[in-house]
């Protein structure tokens, strides 16, 4: 009986000791997969995933068959899988929401209190070295990826842009040259051009002014899925 | 007890004394001695007719006794093995409780991203992901000299983007 109890925990050392270096090497070896997309340019993808493939990985692009082979861990793999299978989606539809503000420095006793529709920004506005704001106008545009878009704001002031692409590892949406636009004299001048990158669902503040500037030009979007 | 001596003095054929009867019990070369003068001596000396041992009964009896103890406690030192099996179960529990946690320490190197701490692992990564793909709102900006500040907010709260350049014009 004790002979077979210390058989059994010998059996039970040594069985223990091959289970776990069994998981750590499956842990630690690097595995490969292809992926293949539908929606998306497999380069595209490859700019997407960057930031999740580790050091120890790397990636192929294989532009005849529109796929991407990657070597990595496993856990990194599950990771990339997930990232890749919400970008190799469809385009979608996204809507922004947008308000233009002017932005100036007024002598203290002539502030009036914060203008109707920016209450909701009065702290983040509040931040900034102006002490009064107009709100110039607000628009809504609805698009896909890959659309162009254009955002008339009524009092002069246009901006176009083109949608880019969804990023889901950063759940952001990609404005691609966006241009705001000015009309004088019946003319449209160009103010700045940018691409800029909208993480969905959250406010985002873009002024824009020459250096010691009294005046501001301020853009206030949100962007959302629809 | 009497010496050999005074046994030898005083030894008389068929003596009763008690002091000569115990010293015969205890002395080879007297009882050798006595049992050519008188071939009853050994008789009488372990109790003879009578069948009382010389000094009493309780003497003998704890004589007897102690006798028995003595071998007792002798026996029981001489049947303990060295290596017991009790012994070599536990010394093997041991063993095998060194190696698990050796190998575990050895293949884990005290990495929280192992399996066996996955749920803090899991929470580790994502965090870190999150941080390696936060991107910058203005990506590219046409004007070289332009100077652009991200205010950094909290993720619940508007994110404020500054851009200062002096090609702008001055009727924004």
């Amino acid at each position: 009986m004790k002979r077979r109890i210390l058989l059994a925990l010998a059996a039970l050392a040594i069985m223990t000791g091959t289970a776990y270096a069994d998981a750590a090497d499956a842990g630690k070896a690097l595995s490969v997969r292809t992926f293949q997309f539908k929606f998306k340019e497999a380069d595209k993808a490859a700019a997407v995933i960057k930031a999740l493939v580790s050091s120890e990985g790397s990636m192929a692009i294989q532009p005849s068959s529109n796929s991407l082979v990657v070597t990595d861990h496993a856990d990194n793999l599950k990771a990339i899988a997930n990232a890749l299978s919400q970008y190799d989606a469809p385009a979608r539809n996204v809507r922004l929401s947008v308000r233009l503000i002017g932005a100036s420095r007024v002598d203290p006793s002539a502030v009036t209190a914060t203008a109707e529709g920016l209450k909701d920004i009065a702290a983040e506005l509040s931040m900034l070295r102006f002490n009064a704001f107009e709100k110039l106008g607000d628009s809504e545009v609805q698009g896909k990826e890959g659309e162009p878009g254009m955002i008339d704001l009524g009092t002069g002031y246009r901006a176009e842009f083109k949608f880019g692409e969804y990023d889901p590892a950063s759940d952001t949406i990609k404005l691609n040259d966006f241009r705001l636009e000015k009309l004088q004299n019946d003319q449209l001048t160009p103010l700045y051009k940018a691409s800029l990158n909208l993480k969905l669902g959250r406010t985002v503040i873009v002024g824009a002014q020459k250096p010691q500037g009294q005046r501001a030009l301020m853009i206030v979007v949100i962007a959302k899925r629809s | 007890m009497i010496s050999c001596r005074e046994f030898r003095d005083q030894f008389q054929p068929q003596s009763q004394d008690a002091n000569l009867l115990e010293h015969v019990r205890t002395c080879d070369a007297c009882l050798d001695f006595a049992a050519h003068v008188d071939p009853d001596i050994m008789f009488r000396a372990i109790g003879g007719s009578e069948m009382v041992p010389p000094g009493g009964v309780d003497a003998f009896v704890d004589d007897v006794m102690r006798q028995v103890r003595v071998r007792s406690a002798a026996n029981v030192v001489n049947i303990q093995p060295r290596w017991s099996w009790r012994r070599m179960s536990a010394a093997a529990a041991i063993v095998a409780g060194v190696t698990v946690g050796t190998t575990m320490y050895v293949m884990t190197g005290f990495n929280p991203s192992h399996d066996v701490l996955k749920p803090v692992a899991t929470a580790h990564v994502a965090m870190v992901q999150k941080n390696l793909t936060t991107k910058p709102v203005v990506e590219t900006y046409e004007s070289e000299n332009a100077t652009i500040v991200e205010v950094p907010g909290e993720s619940t709260g508007a994110q404020i983007v500054m851009i200062v350049d002096d090609s702008l014009p001055s009727d924004l």
